[in-house]
């Protein structure tokens, strides 16, 4: 959970080289450079009909797998979440089955709200920078696909 | 002059999914010119007429949207000793299709948050996007493409909804949403809890700066 993804993606604050000796004193003040570093949403529910819709996985992979747990896996209802950019893809997956089911999936989405950490670590450690965390919010969906015809027994 | 219509019900033609089409006609030295959304029927049977509709774009400020939906909804403050405050309105529609689809959620999750005790309807479904293409090298030709996008209606109502209609979410389900499924499944984490009081922002500038103006316009400071 606390294993850094993206590391060194971006450094935080950034400082630009000064143009005029008045801003070159406001460069001195903040010299240290952070690593942000975006630590994993929080563990959520995971059964087996759960899917987390991400952007790193082929979308054909991830459709695949839902459909196959509404096919074969026995399942009458699935839940697909999506956080931040992966919710369009998540609503994308959802109303595929939907279409493929030709209508029998009933599907019920939810909003929510995730809090996410940042950690900032210091670029250098002999500068006096102090190790710092950031909260941030992100919007996610929840989609219950539900099956709405009797399955033939 | 060349025509194409396309309809395609492709995965890869929806706009988050890369799009081989969107890149083909960039490469090709086509530019996109317009963006027309095909009129759907309003998702929420029964919506009262005159219902106040955001319809968030990509390019939309959520402070502007937001500024605007607050302000409705909480009824304006005439600021004056006789006045005191109009009401403001029962209902609020946020709609976005697209890349807009996670502003939309958004919107109405702040919303949710700083309003409080508002009754939730989510509906889903394909929209049809006509795109106008244009070639820039000189020639005149022109394309049409039919693409189907998803978006999301989001109803926010400050009067009770079907509890029954799929994609009813009752108030103040900030945690609620995952202990319910803790009491399903004893394995599952039941410690996810938000705080509901202000969050810490205000340590951190870069942080949504959005949110602290919002927070403050709308919370008494303290």
């Amino acid at each position: 959970m606390t294993e850094p993804r993206n590391p060194g993606m971006s450094s935080v604050p950034q400082s630009n080289p000064s143009h005029t000796e008045s801003s070159s004193q406001a460069v001195e003040m903040d010299p240290v450079e952070y690593t942000l570093r975006k630590r994993l949403p929080r563990k959520l529910p995971k059964r087996r009909n759960d899917v987390y819709v991400n952007m790193k996985t082929d979308f054909r992979a991830q459709l695949a797998r839902c459909q196959k747990l509404l096919d074969g896996g026995g399942h009458r209802e699935i839940c697909v979440h999506g956080l931040g950019l992966a919710i369009n893809r998540a609503i994308n997956i959802a109303l595929q089955l939907q279409a493929s089911s030709q209508g029998a999936l009933q599907l019920a989405a939810n909003t929510s709200t995730v809090e996410l950490i940042d950690d900032l670590e210091p670029e250098d450690p002999d500068e006096a920078g102090e190790p710092m965390t950031r909260t941030r919010n992100n919007s996610a969906i929840h989609i219950k696909g539900q099956d709405s015809n009797p399955r033939p027994p | 002059k060349t025509w194409v219509t396309k309809h395609e019900h492709h995965l890869s033609l929806s706009l988050n999914e890369a799009s081989p089409t969107a890149v083909k006609l960039g490469q090709e030295g086509f530019k996109k010119v317009g963006r027309i959304e095909e009129d759907s029927p309003c998702p929420f049977p029964g919506l009262a007429a005159g219902v106040l509709e955001m319809r968030v774009k990509e390019g939309s400020k959520i402070r502007n949207l937001m500024g605007f939906a607050m302000a409705r909804i909480q009824g304006e403050k005439t600021g004056s000793a006789v006045g005191g405050t109009v009401t403001g309105l029962r209902q609020v529609v946020f709609t976005g299709s697209g890349r807009a689809v996670t502003k939309t959620i958004t919107c109405a999750e702040i919303m949710k948050r700083k309003v409080g005790c508002l009754h939730q309807m989510t509906k889903l479904r394909y929209k049809v996007v006509k795109e106008v293409w244009e070639s820039n090298q000189g020639t005149a030709s022109e394309m049409t493409v039919h693409r189907t996008v998803p978006s999301i209606s989001i109803l926010l109502s400050k009067d009770p909804l079907d509890p029954q209609e799929p994609g009813y979410q009752p108030p103040e389900t900030l945690s609620a949403l995952w202990e319910d499924r803790a009491g399903t499944e004893p394995s599952a984490q039941t410690t996810y809890k938000r705080p509901l009081g202000q969050l810490p922002y205000s340590g951190f500038p870069h942080c949504k700066k959005l949110c602290l103006e919002e927070e403050v316009s709308v919370l008494p400071p303290n």
